[in-house]
């Protein structure tokens, strides 16, 4: 193998994590190792993960180098990320809870990630603190695809078991099989409320649960707005729930900023069609107008042990996101130093291609 | 969100002009019969198992990839069809156990034996009665099938490069006859839905874009039932779709030889080479 296995970093159920370092290029990496069962052959969160991460590649997305595929097992390379937000919320924060300008930095990258999922046609389905990695320079990366699947012309239905508990949609937990990117945007906005309060926003226990602790929050919707969304999805199951009335974000929230706060309102959307996209939001002014935030004042890197700034990827060249003032950068975070890296724009999945496999794959083109 | 295409890979000209089956000089009827009867096997298990039809499309698609790849000299048709199978119901969500997919291809394997043995045997009148004969129990049937089958699955994956993200046509055809002004017409609707069905039996889907795929089927339909579409230069209804007059054609005549009449014989010369120790026995037969 042409990479050296270090230190153990995590044991997961299918899989086991290694930091590694390429001999060739002393990079350090993430190793995952996945031993192939003969109960039930590849893993699909092994397949899945594979075949949509080796067509993503944007910053905010983890980046998968290769693959080594053996008789017993199947390693896949990973970039390597120091931590994930969890761990960071808990290192960095205030009791969990990270400041203004982290939260803002973050919550960008994390949807420039999800946008850019969804805009290749793919669900991530398990967005949460753990899955969201943070490097030395402050990214935020989107990882495990483990349930993630491509989507397209909707021939199909999609599985209900997805998404952790915590961060699962309403119309996922009302049974929901046709849903669509606002399932990735529902996980978004808890993840949002976590890192101002420093705790999860919706702790329940079971998915009965895990509905009444949403409709606390955020009320009980109205009938009407019931059976708009069993009309959308026959496969809804209407119960009987207490009528809790909607409790205002700030006071859940006394910290937010009212933009903060009228972004999340948006994020955490009862029916999925109202639901804002990961590419609105990123117009929201809570991100477009600078300074806004309850404490504007001083801007400490994400990641205190490196004197860099923390990267907020650049808005996307005019066109590409409809901003609504293209002509002008976004300011999204005062950084002291300029940024290090070149913000990378998102590049669409185009490669000289020809034929199967081994070979660099040709993509349909309709006058082949 | 923005219009980009839909991404799916396809065969390239050189893996088309000369597969690796040809290079392992399997003549090229052969190979096509072959990757239809792979295909027909996979549909067959797919109604056994009650299988969703996205999965045993799926399947076929992905089988007709791989012999672009592979040769069937290396690689059993059935083997890799119950692989492919097993790999796609796992990509749409509704996974089969490995137990109720052995069975049923340990039936339809032994089904395929019986024709040709009964074929080969004097008692041409009264052919012998298909019965099945379910695996001993302590017998190495399962783990041998088994054995093909997470090997099967793991070369797929490994020779496609993961690249087993499929697109089905029925959505692109219901969008497509709602254009045409086609859907207030039951029998052309189910029809073209069945050309799409049975070219799952050809590599077109290997070889065309969807709308290309789509089209063919729509053209035959209409030529079937004699609806009259815009058809004269400047005014041809595939240009809507973006489809070239050759592909539409290619892809027909794919569709079309697959309705060609088999004689018995070649029916069951080709239900013969399922597995690859079978094939390569009668490809030193032929040389010899």
């Amino acid at each position: 193998m042409n990479y050296i296995q270090l230190e153990k970093l995590g044991e997961g159920t299918y899989a086991t994590v290694y930091k590694g370092r390429s001999r060739t290029t002393n990079e350090i990496v993430a190793l995952k190792e996945i031993h192939l069962d003969a109960e039930e052959g590849t893993p699909s969160t092994a397949i899945r993960e594979i075949s949509l991460m080796k067509e993503l590649k944007h910053v905010n997305i983890v980046r998968l180098y290769d693959v080594i595929h053996t008789e017993t097992k199947l390693v896949l390379i990973f970039e390597y990320c120091e931590r994930d937000l969890k761990k960071y919320m808990d290192a960095h924060g205030d009791r969990g809870a990270l400041d203004p300008n982290t939260v803002r930095s973050f919550m960008y990258q994390l949807l420039m990630g999800t946008a850019f999922c969804h805009e290749n046609r793919v669900l991530h389905r398990d967005l949460k603190p753990q899955n969201l990695l943070i490097n030395r320079k402050g990214e935020l990366k989107l990882g495990d695809f483990g349930l993630a699947r491509a989507f397209g012309v909707p021939v199909n239905t999609f599985s209900n078991e997805v998404v952790t508990l915590w961060y699962r949609a309403p119309d996922v937990l009302l049974g929901s099989r046709t849903y669509s990117t606002s399932i990735d945007v529902w996980s978004c906005g808890c993840i949002f409320a976590e890192m101002i309060s420093g705790v999860p926003l919706f702790r329940g226990r079971d998915n009965a649960d895990q509905l009444l602790h949403i409709m606390r929050i955020i009320g009980t919707p109205d009938e009407r707005t019931l059976r708009k969304m069993v009309a959308e999805s026959p496969e809804i199951q209407i119960k009987q729930w207490p009528r809790y009335p909607k409790i205002a974000f700030q006071q859940v929230l006394p910290k937010a900023s009212p933009q903060a706060i009228d972004l999340l309102e948006r994020l955490l959307q009862f029916d999925p069609a109202k639901r804002i996209t990961a590419a609105e939001a990123l117009q929201h002014p809570y991100f477009t107008s600078a300074g806004l935030g309850s404490n504007s004042g001083g801007v400490p890197a994400p990641y205190p042990s490196t004197q860099q700034a923390a990267l907020i990827p650049q808005p996307a060249p005019p066109g590409q996101y409809n901003y609504a003032q293209p002509s002008q950068p976004v300011v999204v975070y005062n950084v002291q130093v300029a940024p290090i890296a070149q913000p990378q724009q998102p590049q669409p999945q185009q490669q000289q291609q020809n034929g199967f496999g081994q070979y660099p794959v040709v993509y349909a083109h309709p006058s082949r | 969100m923005s219009a980009r295409p839909t991404l799916y890979p396809l065969a390239s000209l050189s893996q088309f002009h000369s597969t690796p089956s040809a290079q392992d000089s399997i003549p090229r009827h052969v190979e096509d019969d072959l990757r239809a009867y792979g295909c027909k096997l996979i549909h067959q298990a797919g109604i056994l198992l009650n299988q969703k039809q996205v999965a045993v499309a799926t399947a076929q698609i992905l089988l007709q990839r791989f012999f672009y790849v592979s040769s069937l000299k290396q690689f059993g048709v059935a083997d890799i069809g119950m692989g492919a199978l097993y790999l796609s119901s796992k990509l749409e969500e509704c996974p089969v156990r490995m137990r109720d997919l052995i069975n049923v291809y340990d039936l339809l394997l032994q089904r395929a034996a019986h024709t040709v043995a009964s074929a080969s045997s004097s008692s041409l009148h009264h052919p012998a009665e298909f019965k099945y004969t379910p695996m001993s129990y302590f017998g190495n049937t399962f783990y041998d099938l088994k054995e093909a089958l997470v090997v099967s699955e793991m070369q797929i994956l490994k020779r496609l490069g993961f690249d087993v993200q499929v697109v089905l046509p029925y959505g692109t055809l219901v969008n497509y006859m709602r254009l045409l002004g086609l859907t207030s017409r039951n029998e052309a609707v189910s029809m073209a839905w069945g050309y799409l069905n049975d070219a799952l039996q050809t590599p077109v889907y290997a070889l065309y874009a969807v709308p290309t795929v789509v089209s063919a089927a729509i053209l035959l339909t209409t030529r079937r039932l004699g609806i009259s579409l815009p058809s004269s230069p400047e005014n041809c209804w595939w240009e809507l779709f973006d489809v070239e007059w050759e592909d539409l054609w290619s892809v027909c005549g794919y569709i079309m030889r697959l309705y060609r009449e088999r004689t018995t014989a070649e029916q069951v010369e080709i239900m013969g080479l399922l597995s690859k120790k079978d094939l390569r026995q009668w490809l030193e037969g032929r040389i010899t």
